[in-house]
């Protein structure tokens, strides 16, 4: 890796998280957001297209029947004014008398209110059904959107770099993966369902009084200007109120999981008051960003409502005077001429509807900045780019056949801090390696190499001559298995565990892979034997029966290339002995590589290499490094304790 | 020691379970009780102007479309409005239309409602977008704000109610993680971090909604109801059907929802239960990154992720599903009471008793009532996603948790030395781990505690501070046994060093300090400098102030654990506990850092468990544990001088004889 990219990287580390994108989230990045998601959409696009069809036939049944059942009841029903033909129609009561003022007597007005409720009520009957079982289906469609973007962010997570992972607090992965990545169901509501819907219906109210007379559907679409400034006015403030209310909280979240992670510690050392007033103060600024971002969020929808209903107001006003006045309607139609009760009612239910859809669109776009803000987030993590990325013309490893060669290999954490330079280091298949050198001195980082979860600064790993960086990671990983230093076991049970990177190991290779480790004897020992669940007994495994869990798991991979870091720390002499004697006779034709400061280990292996100083110092057999008087492996024996055998 | 675990939680309640869980919820609330009565008269108030605001609607349809001259009304008013009906009366229609205007344009500003067809309103609330599970749903509920009525009123009730809702949950959850902290450190096990996290985060806002509906609706539902009704009664004591009708929906909703309590209760519970899980499999993923990318393991943490995750989906949509059966099964009956109050409705005015503005006035009050009334029947049922979440937090909040003795003894500066005596120690399911076990140790001595993995040497060195209690005999310090002294008092005296290192996300020198909160700069180098710390710490551009990032991830094992051990130095302790603290160090390091140990243990008491000979051999005594039970005990000298000795067998074996 060149230090440009390193640096590039450790940029874009420094932006997580820390506001700096807010600067930059306008409008156009907020539909720039909603763009990108439109590729979530994209497997469900039939169901979404299906969801909308259905919510718009449905609601264009009702707008006309709307007008009808209103004007019936109030215009016709109660003020007792003749019915329209269509109406009488509808109703399925004598036309001739209902259109004329001597028939349409009391008795048919009951039997047209009779037939009116009875329609109401079963049309209630009848949609609510199907109103109900399609927001079901959105349901399902957005948790399925949102379950793509939570894997997908979850996969991306897991292929950052551990430089990366060291910089982001796990806590704040997690409420990137619940909270912020949830925003996305949201979405089909803000760019397609809220203005498919808001819209039309405040240009349908529009054009219905427009209809009835045209000055106050100018009026009505005049309430647009006022509300757009304010809108925008009102949405940069909320959105940094927004962020710093989401990261707060995703802060608290990398507070508790911190805590409990390191629960004894804090309790070895009484730091419990500590922590408590950690938690409490990052508990109330969460809280307290919260309150500064609802706050303003609902004083803007009051300011968009206070315009809304000015508007509203004076609208109903010249509306009232215009029904006063039984003004003649700027367009006839269906037999309506006048203005009358039963279309004044519908002209102010018509200007509610437009408030209601108004204050619909204002709101969601209110929440859309608070979407915006979580999906951005989201996406932050996303375009973070992978350091280790494969070559597109990668090829596969087929096997290790002959050696694995570090050559010139540098490694540098940051720029400024070198761990290692110009190490140079050959191990061939059918010999274990020994890597010994004082703490820090990049011995695992130069393990890691060789996994590939970093690139070296400079020089080259090669497996049978081939370059690394040109081999597929996925390919590479398949023929390098490893035994961590700390040993990380999984919520899962002993068997699960041993077969964490090989799902389909069978149990007759589990048991192998155990007996190789030592790990046989107090597996069958425990009342659950391999089905014991570590999650609720893990604590009860002491460190040096993780460790050779640990053990196992590398072995059943059964790879040519093997890393044991510090296999044996934490194990007795008598089981140490076992596992080596069992790894020795196992490891025939592989390569095994052992970070130890063991001495017992060190003696077995074929060449140790002593890294030290930054650089690997000396490298040779035992025999051949403890020969040289001023040796610093020589130092180290001896400082250990051990004299030559 | 008790483990919490899923499956020993109740994950159900019975009726009565649930009513002393939500009881128990309502006195949380305690604290805050004059910021709540406060909230109860903004409440009360705010039911004002909702029945002020059908009278406009009225009016405009009466007397200014239809022009009936407003003291001559088909109904008469009570005596009570007469001077306000006479001041009325001397305005023309299109006068008394902007007198009308003028009044609703003042309600709107007041109370951001006005009633062109009696209902449009805006209420003051910040419900924020929400994802479609349990987890995401709760950041509304755990900041929630809201009011009757908008405008000036509803602001400032909505921002009274978001300060008293967060201030109860804040409370709740600093209590709850308060809890957390004191339970024994073996309850958690780091499979269950994201369990808590769950719990701390999302279940424990669910005291709002508990707290509210419990204590606001049955208050504020039958006053209204009342108040309406003896409106109502006033004006249309003549068709009291109407009322009787809008009375209907409290049965309705009573009877369609109760027997789904239990199911709503219950879904709630596996969608809070399935949440948990996708959170601890998300950050577990996530705290081992490193092993799931070195073990190939990216493909298998996914599958489980995407399983959960979409696991906690389903949950959530059984509890939607729940809501709708509820909404379905109360449907008919519903839509059946309220066709016959419009039809009776319809009937006044058609016979000339009612006016239409009547009809629109009596049709408000109507849903009025019916909304109060169904708030009212459904309140049993709509409090059980609460008590779902409220049972999850009083689970964890009821873990016996760790106590000081009996009176709280200070347990004076250790002057002589400490007694195990015959100490039995098993896990819960039974498995024993020390035996009977004996041993004593005084000032100035170093003891080593050696023996195969699995022999009980870190049970045994976690009775010392009482990290676990022994089932049978004592642990006592200068004769006084540590189980009735207070616990603080007790580990103030005691340094540990953990077999894995644990770091926290801040600098250097803040964790070292955390071993004495108090220690000076110098103290902090001094200690750094005996742990073979400092040596690496200066070379880091920002020395002592570099922040150590997520669980020391940027530093190698070994400078971690020495890091540990500063930590462990700097808090001078009178007795010092070591748990294979050297593992991971180089050999010259080690040899540097025991011969600190010696020195230190002149005025001291070191205990350390360790399998390297360089470390152990310095050892004044050395206790060979094997099943948990001290095999041999003595000098390095004197085990060695054993013939098949098990000590013996273990130098042999380690190459150095």
């Amino acid at each position: 890796m060149t230090s440009t990219s390193q640096d590039k990287d450790l940029q874009g580390l420094s932006r997580l998280g820390d506001g700096s994108r807010h600067d930059r989230l306008h409008l156009r990045l907020i539909l720039q957001i909603g763009l990108r998601c439109l590729h979530l959409l994209r497997p469900v696009r039939r169901h979404v297209l299906l969801l909308f069809a259905g919510f718009s036939g449905l609601s264009l049944l009702l707008l006309p029947i709307g007008l009808l059942f209103v004007d019936t009841l109030w215009t016709r029903v109660l003020q007792g004014n003749p019915m329209l033909e269509i109406e009488a129609w509808f109703f399925r009561v004598p036309i001739e008398a209902a259109t004329s003022s001597a028939g349409f007597d009391a008795e048919l007005r009951r039997e047209v209110a009779e037939k009116l409720i009875l329609w109401s009520v079963l049309l209630s009957a009848l949609l609510a059904p199907p109103f109900i079982g399609l927001y079901y289906y959105q349901i399902w469609i957005l948790q399925r959107v949102n379950q793509k973007l939570r894997v997908d962010l979850l996969s991306h997570f897991q292929s950052l770099s551990l430089r990366f992972h060291a910089e982001v607090a796990v806590g704040d992965a997690v409420y990137r993966l619940t909270q912020d990545s949830a925003m996305v169901t949201q979405l089909v509501q803000v760019l397609i369902l809220t203005p498919f819907t808001a819209i039309p219906q405040f240009l349908y109210s529009v054009v219905i009084i427009g209809l009835f007379a045209p000055m106050l559907g100018l009026v009505l679409l005049g309430v647009l200007v006022p509300s757009l400034a304010l809108g925008w006015w009102f949405s940069q403030r909320m959105r940094t109120r927004f962020r710093s209310a989401r990261e707060t909280n995703a802060a608290l979240t990398g507070r508790i999981q911190e805590t409990l992670a390191g629960i004894k510690v804090i309790k070895a050392y009484g730091a419990e008051p500590i922590e408590q007033a950690a938690f409490e103060g990052a508990s109330h600024r969460a809280f307290a960003t919260a309150f500064q971002a609802r706050n303003l969020y609902a004083v803007f929808g009051m300011t968009m409502f206070w315009t809304f209903g000015s508007f509203a107001l004076f609208i109903t006003a010249l509306g009232t005077i215009e029904v006063m006045k039984k003004t003649e309607l700027a367009a006839t139609a269906l037999g309506f001429t006048l203005w009358n009760l039963g279309l004044y009612n519908y002209f102010k239910a018509r200007l509610g509807g437009s408030v209601e859809s108004l204050k619909d669109l204002f709101r969601t776009w209110g929440r859309a900045q608070d979407i915006a803000i979580g999906l951005d987030r989201v996406f932050e993590v996303m375009d973070h780019e992978p350091e280790i990325l494969d070559d597109p013309d990668a090829i596969a490893l087929s096997g290790v056949q002959r050696e694995i060669s570090f050559q010139n290999v540098s490694f540098r954490y940051r720029t400024d801090r070198p761990v290692f330079e110009g190490v140079n280091l050959s191990a061939q298949i059918g010999t274990i390696t020994a890597i010994v050198g004082p703490t820090g001195s990049g011995k695992s980082t130069l393990m890691a190499l060789l996994l590939r979860l970093f690139d070296p600064s400079s020089g080259r790993v090669e497996i049978d001559g081939i370059d690394l960086k040109t081999i597929q990671t996925a390919s590479l990983r398949e023929h390098v298995s490893i035994a961590l230093q700390e040993n990380i076991l999984f919520g899962n049970t002993i068997r699960e565990n041993i077969r964490f990177a090989e799902p389909d190991a069978s149990d007759s290779a589990i048991q192998e892979a155990a007996r190789i480790a030592a790990a046989d004897g107090f597996i069958e020992d425990l009342p659950g034997g391999y089905d014991t669940l570590l999650g609720e007994r893990g604590s009860k495994l002491s460190t040096g029966q993780r460790q050779r869990l640990s053990i196992a798991r590398a072995i059943i991979k059964d790879t040519p290339i093997l890393i044991l870091d510090e296999p044996t720390a934490a194990l007795d002499a008598v089981t140490e002995q076992r596992v080596l004697q069992n790894l020795a006779e196992w490891g025939r034709n592989r390569a095994i590589f052992i970070i130890t400061h063991r001495l017992s280990t060190v003696r077995r292996a074929d060449q140790v290499a002593f890294l030290g100083g930054g650089t690997l110092a000396e490298i040779g057999s035992h025999e051949e490094l403890m020969a040289r008087s001023d040796g610093a492996y020589r130092a180290l024996v001896e400082a250990e304790g051990g004299a030559a055998p | 020691m008790t483990t919490p675990s899923p499956h020993q939680e109740n994950a159900d309640l019975d009726s009565g379970q649930t009513l002393r869980v939500i009881g128990r919820a309502l006195r949380f609330i305690e604290p805050f009780r004059g910021q709540f009565m406060v909230k109860v008269g903004l409440l009360l108030l705010s039911l004002l102007p909702m029945l002020m605001l059908p009278w406009p609607v009225k009016i405009i349809i009466d007397n200014v479309i239809e022009g009936h001259p407003i003291d001559e009304p088909i109904r008469p008013y009570p005596e009570l409005v007469a001077p306000l009906l006479n001041a009325l009366a001397a305005y023309s229609p299109s006068e008394l239309l902007f007198v009308v205007i003028a009044f609703q344009t003042t309600l709107f500003i007041l109370i951001g409602a006005f009633g062109t067809s009696g209902s449009e309103g805006e209420t003051a609330e910040s419900y924020l977008a929400s994802g479609y599970d349990t987890a995401s749903r709760t950041e509304n509920e755990a900041n929630a704000g809201f009011s009757l009525t908008g405008g000036l009123l509803g602001l400032f009730d909505f921002r009274w109610t978001m300060r008293l809702t967060q201030a109860l949950n804040h409370h709740y959850r600093t209590r709850l993680f308060d809890r957390i902290q004191t339970l024994p450190m073996t309850a958690f096990d780091d499979e269950r971090i994201g369990d808590a996290v769950y719990r701390v985060m999302y279940d424990t806002p669910s005291i709002t909604d508990a707290c509210y509906r419990m204590l606001l609706t049955p208050i504020a539902a039958p006053i209204h109801i009342l108040l309406t009704v003896t409106i109502l009664g006033a004006l249309y004591g003549d068709h009291p059907s109407l009322v009787y009708s809008a009375l209907a929906f409290l049965p309705i909703a009573l009877l369609s929802s109760l027997p789904l309590a239990g199911a709503a209760r219950r879904m709630s519970g596996r969608s809070r239960q399935a949440g948990a899980t996708a959170t601890a499999t998300a950050e577990e993923g996530m705290s081992n990154i490193l092993a799931v990318q070195s073990l190939g393991g990216e493909e298998r943490q996914r599958d489980r992720y995407e399983r959960d995750s979409w696991q906690s989906f389903s949950r959530y949509r059984d509890v939607f599903r729940i809501g709708i059966y509820t909404v379905l099964i109360a449907g008919l009956p519903s839509l059946a009471v309220g066709g016959y109050a419009y039809f009776v409705a319809i009937d006044g005015v058609i016979a000339g008793e009612l006016s239409r503005g009547d009809f629109g006035l009596l049709i408000t009050y109507f849903f009025q009532i019916m909304a109060s009334s169904q708030m009212l029947g459904a309140l049993w049922y709509r409090v059980q996603a609460s008590a779902a979440g409220l049972n999850r937090v009083f689970f964890l909040m009821d873990l016996p948790g760790e106590t000081d003795g009996p009176g709280g003894v200070e347990l004076p500066i250790l002057q002589q030395g400490v007694e195990v005596q015959n100490v039995e120690f098993r896990y819960p399911d039974g498995t024993p781990v020390l035996r009977d076990l004996s041993l004593k140790a005084h000032i100035g001595q170093m003891i080593a505690l050696v023996g195969p993995a699995g022999a009980g040497k870190t049970t045994l060195a976690y009775l010392l501070p009482r990290f676990v209690s022994p089932q049978r005999g004592r642990v006592r310090i200068d004769g006084q046994d540590i189980a009735s002294v207070r616990l603080g008092s007790l580990r103030d005296q005691i340094a540990f060093v953990f077999q894995e290192t644990v770091l926290f996300d801040a600098t250097i020198e803040e964790n070292i300090r955390l071993g004495k909160s108090d220690a000076s700069d110098a103290a902090v180098r001094e200690a750094a400098r005996r742990a073979g710390a400092a040596e690496f710490i200066e070379k880091l551009p920002q020395g002592y102030a570099t922040p150590l990032g997520r669980a020391g991830g940027k530093l190698s094992v070994g400078q971690r654990q020495r890091l540990s051990l500063a930590r462990a130095l700097v808090r001078d302790a009178r007795i010092l506990i070591l748990d294979e603290p050297t593992s991971a160090l180089d050999p010259e390091t080690e040899a540097r850092f025991v011969a600190t140990l010696r020195d230190l243990s002149q005025d001291r008491i070191v205990i350390i468990i360790a399998h390297r000979l360089s470390t152990v051999r310095t050892a004044d005594e050395i206790l060979f544990i094997e099943d948990g039970e001290i095999r041999e005990q003595g000098s390095h000298e004197a085990l060695l001088a054993l013939p098949q000795g098990a000590y013996r067998n273990f130098v042999e074996l380690q190459g150095g004889a």
